[in-house]
């Protein structure tokens, strides 16, 4: 009887979001202490929930519960058949599942067991579905919070490149899963801002990648076995993915880049420090546009500085080729509800911005959108509303109906 | 040698800037209006729930303490990344953050951060070296992640004049007693330059004084009441989790020295209209000294009235007339005294409601300073009177049998727990104050005036 009350509880008690065998382990354990104070009998069992668990998964419980009481010579009957009574409630603190057990045998004898057990972290939540125009693939999810990520292609398969305030992860696709094959420190000398921000810019002249971060730049290795050499460094970034163009200074103890550019787009040379940028090739010029830190847009074209105000952009842009419509569109943050933020895709066929998609919605505001190593999509980083998570997708364009 | 916790990211929890759909910003002042007006910035020995809160929010602005406490009450990384116990918790050895300053520019070195807390307490010993801290005691110290978290133990000197130099976010610029404290970021904090440059804070503003200026624009964060209803577009309310207990104690010289008065005292309390009109639904009616959440065992303590039960407790029992009294620093103690003097005469116990002072009985209000459900029953006991709790292990009823046994002699009557809670104006962004009355204001940010 034993072994099947152990196997229901392993294998039929699986509330939402908790192990089977943990809250097993405790059923178990409440009916061994339960029945230690009653002795073998009658009870009238009643069990009140005041926990998160569903009404399912307490009926599971409750089928469990008595299971486990009969292995231990104990009954369930009702109260005028019964030698007493047990009011089991199950609560729960902060940090773990908290049974209790009131047991009132004859007329006034009382008494209190409690168990616990740990309530499960909330996990990772697959991507939602994928809008028309807008595709958005789910890479990884972590709790650290993710700065850059890039998929790239190498000896052996495909690896995901994590960057976090802490290192560049290495991950490798095994039996459909991302397994870690290595991890590569970041050291830095300076102080982190607080909304740390980094870039992973693949493919370098004479080596594998860069990571560019606040007064910090590190670079890899060419071949494998990889690795990363971290330096002090006010050196502009990049701000397209190929080596040779655009780069701009980032303040090293802020956010934002200060709009000190190096190379300049054309004839100018300081803009408006900004959050990110995008740049749309022309015939004869390049169009940049600037999510600036007052929250205006600047669309640069090397002569003149136009400046868009109110467009409810968020902080984060980033330029993807694709083969559709003219071939670039800029991938926009939206200011809206940080609860349930979007990207959308826009052109800007002369000097107004037309949205060209519809959102792409994300549960949670989007830390991080850069273009990524191929140009043709671009890598934007989430933090879950509901579990605080961050996640990282690849957006490219389709040209659906 | 116990593992405790492992090389954590130590920036990770302190990068975790939530965001709303734009980047924060830097630059601009936040106004802050509190209740108390310290001639002090430190933690009062005999302060009020309020001054409490007031002086942890300030210093938790100045000083960072070794470890903290997250929301779900797992201690992180501050000024100390790992850390390790011996297996009977009498030994803990920490490795600290390197390169941090005092706002001074002198080192947070081991052996500064030693000196501090060895002269706090008298019963550890504490030495430095290094990048390495260790703290010993002859008992054993299961708790002491939550303790060291606590805002006494955060880590600060003192200048000539008395003002805390800490490694805080921020640093004092100005202090004018009771009246003003200003502050500027510090630049060179180790978690980063906060967003906003500067926290100018009011002292003494009564709640209805700072909802008005809230209101008007001419402030950007206040205290207000748990029973202050949500928003009105301007304003965004945050309320905590039950972090303070009212409750009634007995002191040692109390006429009520039969344990059958006080415990049908106990009974005869009707918490429930209490909770729902004088406290207008702020908090939970409790049995318990802790509450529900740190716990998860607070209903095994009935709360309910149970008139019938109070009499036959009373049965044979002198019933000497008592007084009881409250603080009047509490806004609504006095009706809630009132309110108990009621239920106590209806099972023909009398109970005279004193404005303060020396009584038979006293309405209290006590701060639950730690998610740690083993150090807040502790630091109960100590502001409630009661003798030390003995916690025998780490289990939920080890715990419990420890509580039990505090509130066995009814010297103590549990009434509610009650929340604490704040609001924002809206230009104020990524304020999210802890789920249990902390404040974080170095990750807050300014939304531009005009866009």
């Amino acid at each position: 009887m034993g072994w099947l009350a152990s196997f229901f509880l392993a294998t039929a008690f699986i509330p939402s979001l908790v192990s089977a065998s943990i809250l097993g382990d405790a059923a178990r354990q409440l009916a061994h202490r339960i029945a230690s104070v009653t002795g073998p009998g009658a009870i009238a069992l009643d069990i009140t929930n005041r926990s998160s668990l569903d009404d399912k998964s307490v009926r599971e419980l409750r089928s469990a519960l008595e299971a486990q009481l009969r292995t231990e010579g104990v009954r369930t009957a009702n109260a005028d058949e019964s030698m007493g009574s047990v009011q089991v409630t199950l609560s729960e603190s902060i940090r773990e599942y908290v049974w209790s057990a009131e047991i009132v045998i004859g007329s006034d004898e009382r008494g209190v067991v409690l168990v616990s057990a740990p309530r499960a972290q909330a996990g990772a939540v697959p991507a939602s579905a994928m809008p028309l125009l807008l595709r958005k693939s789910f890479l990884f999810t972590q709790q650290q919070p993710i700065l850059d990520a890039a998929l790239v292609e190498m000896s052996g398969g495909p690896r995901l490149l994590l960057l976090d305030a802490s290192q560049v992860a290495v991950y490798r696709q095994q039996g459909g899963r991302w397994e870690q094959e290595a991890s590569l420190t970041i050291t830095h000398s300076r102080t982190f801002p607080r909304d740390l921000r980094g870039r992973l810019l693949l493919l370098r002249r004479d080596h594998l990648f860069d990571v560019h971060l606040p007064g910090t730049v590190c670079r890899s290795s060419a071949t494998p076995p990889l690795t990363l050499a971290c330096n002090d460094s006010d050196d502009p970034w990049p701000l397209t993915t190929d080596d040779g163009g655009v780069r701009a200074f980032f303040a090293p103890a802020r956010n934002f880049f200060t709009g000190a550019l190096s190379p300049g787009i054309g004839k100018v040379s300081n803009g408006p420090s900004f959050y990110s940028a995008a740049a749309l090739p022309r015939s004869g010029y390049t169009l940049w546009t600037l999510a600036a830190v007052d929250g205006s847009i600047h669309m640069l074209d090397g002569m003149t500085d136009q400046v868009i105000r109110g467009a409810k952009w968020g902080s984060q842009l980033a330029a993807v080729h694709s083969s559709c419509g003219t071939g670039m569109q800029l991938l926009v943050s939206e200011n809206g509800d940080p609860e349930q933020d979007s990207v959308r895709a826009f052109e800007i066929p002369d000097r107004d911005p037309v949205a060209v998609s519809s959102p792409a919605e994300f549960d949670g505001p989007i830390m991080v959108l850069w273009t990524d190593g191929s140009g043709n999509g671009a890598i934007a980083i989430v933090k879950r509303q509901d579990t605080g998570w961050y996640e990282a997708y690849r957006i490219s364009i389709s040209c659906g109906s | 040698m116990r593992r405790i916790a492992f090389l954590f990211l130590a920036a990770a929890s302190l990068l975790d800037v939530a965001l709303g759909a734009t980047r924060p910003r830097y630059g601009g002042t936040l106004r802050v209006m509190l209740q108390s007006a310290p001639n002090s910035l430190e933690l009062l020995a005999d302060g009020t729930p309020v001054d409490y809160w007031d002086a942890a929010r300030i210093l938790a602005m100045l000083a960072d303490n070794l470890v903290e406490i997250d929301g779900a009450g797992h201690a992180q990384p501050a000024l100390a990344l790992t850390w390790q116990s011996d297996l009977n918790g009498k030994r803990w050895q920490f490795t600290l953050r390197r390169g941090v300053k005092f706002h001074d520019g002198s080192a947070a070195s081991a052996a500064a951060i030693a000196q501090i807390l060895g002269e706090r307490h008298s019963d550890w010993t504490v030495r430095g070296a290094g990048d390495s801290l260790t703290i010993e005691s002859d008992s054993p110290m299961s708790s002491l992640l939550a303790e060291l978290a606590l805002p006494r133990n955060t880590i600060l000197k003192r200048t000539a004049n008395a003002l805390p130099v800490g490694t805080g976010a921020f640093r004092v610029t100005d202090f004018q007693s009771g009246k003003l404290l200003k502050l500027a970021a510090n630049e060179e904090s180790w978690a980063g330059r906060p967003f906003v440059d500067a926290v100018e804070v009011e002292l003494g503003r009564s709640q209805r004084d700072q909802a008005i200026a809230l209101e008007l624009g001419k402030t950007d964060l206040i205290e207000v009441s748990p029973q202050a209803t949500a928003a009105n577009g301007t304003q965004r309310v945050r309320t905590s989790l039950s972090v303070e207990l009212m409750a009634l104690v007995f002191p040692a010289n109390s006429k009520a020295q039969d344990v059958r008065v006080r415990e049908a005292l106990s009974f005869a309390i009707d918490r429930k209209p209490i909770q729902s009109v004088l406290l207008k639904g702020a908090g939970e009616p409790t049995a318990s000294i802790l509450p529900n959440w740190m716990t998860g065992y607070s209903r095994v303590f009935p709360a309910q009235a149970n008139l019938q039960r109070a009499k036959v407790v009373l049965t044979d029992s002198r019933q000497p007339a008592l007084t009881l009294s409250y603080d009047p620093r509490d806004p609504q103690a006095q009706l809630i005294a009132e309110r108990i003097a009621l239920n106590a005469r209806e099972i023909g116990i009398t109970l005279q409601v004193l404005l303060s002072g020396i009584a038979d009985v006293s309405l209290i209000r006590i701060v639950l300073p730690s998610s740690d459900p083993a150090t807040s029953l502790r630091e109960a006991a100590r502001e409630l009177g009661l003798q030390q709790p003995l916690i025998h292990g780490s289990s939920v009823d080890d715990l419990y049998q420890a509580e039990r046994t505090l509130l066995d002699g009814h010297t103590v009557i549990p009434l509610f727990h009650l929340p604490v809670a704040s609001a924002a104006g809206a230009r104020v962004r990524n304020w999210q104050p802890g789920p249990t009355g902390n404040w974080n204001l170095s990750d807050v940010w300014l939304e531009a005036d005009s866009r």
